[in-house]
């Protein structure tokens, strides 16, 4: 299958530091990508370039094969780019609905005829509330709808930013850590959440992780980075037995 | 007998939304009726026995700090940009009504709309240089330009210093207003500006503004334009402030500036929307009333107020930091989620039947 979204050449400074340093990526349609690696390594600096947070000095991101480099980051989802926080980023004093509904920010249609609660305005509102309640029982969240965010526990406002980014009826979405700071059980839970997106709504994920289980078990390919460039590339057998990656996170053997 | 009872025993776990969508209706009615009962209070006063003509002046004072605390809402509890500027759009508001009936002997309808837009146009342009900065830095930026616009009053010949500009006799339409009319053309002022805001925070412009607020970046990546809703909350913000500063003018039929150029009006409308709560509908009208009435009810020891403000902001700050309204709304609140909980609940043992509809 097609490319979906990609990047290529990819170069990243921060003063002397080079945070991606010639970095490629592609994200085949339909698939889970992992995008894994040590501390340090570039991955969220590259997530940003993707999701055109992170201005980068070098290279290219295109998305269907055409050139984006010259969108910024609001212009991402009316692509079909959805993404999430790596430390949870809700709009905190809103409801769960609300939440929702503002991912769904781009379908809302023009904002003086929604101020004025014009006929269609408002119909449209019904619309978007209602799959708003679909998207919440999916993600198991619907008795949560009508609570103020913050005061949701850990592992429920981690399904919300996932509910969010599925309103905007995106293609891909690139989630941050999804289960960093999940306990087992929500780390479970958050794993079957991801797989039923990927299949069922048939939406491509790229994920950064660190959880290795997790990413070994629901990713289709996985990207290595390391110190800011890409170190492999390969399905999770391949990734587990490659020397330079097992090198590259527990070092190198010292000889006797 | 049995599997009836194993049946509601299993359709515990959802809860009955149809019954909890029908009592939050109940309630958010019960709010709006609120608000239309404050309406009508404040539409009788003046028919109250012993009702003085001066008192509809010092409400119409009040009217003028509660629309130009709503105005400032709109920027610093719904999109969290805090401006300590804003005596300047009611400064621009004021002497653009006062210079145009003074020239040109306009209606005051036309004055008031008129200095609308000119503050809206300051506001435009000001948000274009000042929403480059954020937090303290955009609080420095907006008291620059209060500063900016008190200098100007003072010093340039044609807006007369303090001397002041004296205006004639209140025309509305045509018709001549007493001080009680003008309170009462200043109350249908405070409802269209009520109306505004609540279609305003209520539409998706307003959640878009609440969650450039919460969470920026997480907005953008919704799609939510950070640069147009930011333009847009300035410049209408400043448009209503602006529209309070002519109502304010024409209110006393005087403008000078001495009053316009103190930087306390900026303090006053912020302290206003901060202790009655900024990002609540009541916030600015409770707050706006309390500045407004504080020194007139301190009388003799009206300078005292600028203490008493002092503290109770500090109060509010450290007690209550999302305002007073809030604190007091808060017990009505959780009683309702209560009553909204129970009613999905109790629905459902009673009735398994119509839990079943739901799904």
């Amino acid at each position: 299958m097609a490319n979906i979204l990609h990047c290529a050449n990819i170069s990243v400074k921060f003063g002397g530091v080079i945070a991606n340093d010639n970095v490629s990526l592609r994200i085949e349609e339909g698939k889970v990508i992992g995008l894994i690696g040590p501390n340090g390594a570039g991955k969220t600096t590259l997530f940003n370039v993707l999701s055109k947070f992170q201005q980068y000095d070098t290279g290219h991101v295109y998305m269907h094969g055409k050139l984006i480099d010259s969108k910024g980051p609001s212009d991402m989802i009316g692509l079909g780019i959805a993404r999430t926080f790596q430390n949870i980023n809700l709009f905190s004093e809103l409801t769960t609905l609300d939440n929702i509904l503002l991912g769904a920010h781009r379908l809302t249609g023009n904002p003086i005829a929604n101020m004025y609660s014009f006929k269609s305005a408002r119909k449209r509102e019904r619309k978007l509330v209602e799959r708003a309640g679909e998207i919440a029982s999916m993600l198991g969240i619907s008795d949560e709808l009508d609570v103020v965010v913050k005061h949701l526990p850990y592992g429920i406002q981690k399904r919300v930013e996932i509910a969010r980014a599925l309103a905007g009826d995106p293609k891909i979405i690139l989630l941050d850590e999804p289960v960093a700071g999940c306990n087992d059980e929500e780390t479970a839970e958050l794993r079957e959440v991801i797989r039923k997106v990927n299949r069922d709504l048939s939406i491509t994920i790229l994920m950064v992780e660190h959880d290795m289980s997790l990413v070994m078990s629901v990713c289709d390919y996985i990207f290595v980075l390391n110190f800011g460039s890409n170190l492999a590339e390969g399905t999770p057998a391949q990734i587990r037995t490659n020397p330079e990656v097992i090198k590259a996170y527990l070092g190198q053997e010292v000889e006797p | 007998m049995v599997n009836k009872t194993s049946m509601s025993r299993k359709s515990v776990e959802v809860t009955n939304h149809a019954a909890m969508t029908k009592l939050k209706r109940r309630f958010s009615s019960q709010n709006a009726g609120l608000i239309l009962l404050m309406f009508f209070i404040l539409l009788a006063l003046p028919f109250i026995p012993g009702f003085k003509p001066w008192m509809a002046n010092q409400l119409s004072l009040v009217l003028v700090y509660v629309i130009a605390a709503q105005g400032i809402s709109i920027l610093t509890g719904y999109t969290g940009l805090v401006s300590v500027g804003h005596g300047g759009f009611l400064a621009i508001g004021a002497y653009t009504s006062a210079l145009l009936v003074k020239y040109t002997g306009v209606d005051i309808a036309i004055a008031i709309v008129a200095s609308a837009c000119m503050a809206g146009a300051f506001g435009f342009m000001l948000g274009l240089v000042f929403l480059r900065l954020s937090g303290p830095f955009l609080a420095i930026g907006t008291l620059g330009f209060a500063f900016f616009i008190g200098t100007l009053i003072n010093n340039v010949p044609f807006f007369e210093g303090r001397e002041g500009i004296s205006l004639p006799v209140n025309k509305f339409m045509g018709v001549v207003l007493s001080d009680v009319s003008f309170y009462f053309l200043g109350l249908g002022f405070f409802a269209l500006v009520t109306l505004f805001i609540f279609s305003f925070v209520r539409s998706s412009v307003g959640r878009s503004l609440m969650a450039l607020r919460d969470a920026e970046k997480a907005a953008q990546s919704c799609g939510v334009n950070r640069f147009f809703y930011r333009m847009l909350a300035f410049t209408v913000s400043a448009t209503i402030t602006g529209a309070a500063g002519a109502l304010s003018g024409f209110s006393v039929r005087y403008v000078s500036a001495e009053v316009y150029s103190d930087i306390w009006y900026s303090v006053d409308i912020l302290v206003a929307v901060i202790v009655g709560g900024s990002a609540m509908m009541m916030g600015p009208i409770v707050g706006g009333t309390f500045v407004a009435l504080l020194p007139f009810l301190l009388e003799t020891l009206a300078d005292l107020s600028f203490i008493l403000k002092g503290l109770i902001l500090i109060a509010v700050l450290i007690f209550a930091p999302a305002g007073i309204c809030e604190l007091i709304a808060r017990p009505f609140q959780r009683w309702r989620q209560l009553q909204i909980e129970s009613v999905g609940k109790e629905t459902l043992v009673n009735a398994p039947s119509a839990v079943m509809h739901q799904h």
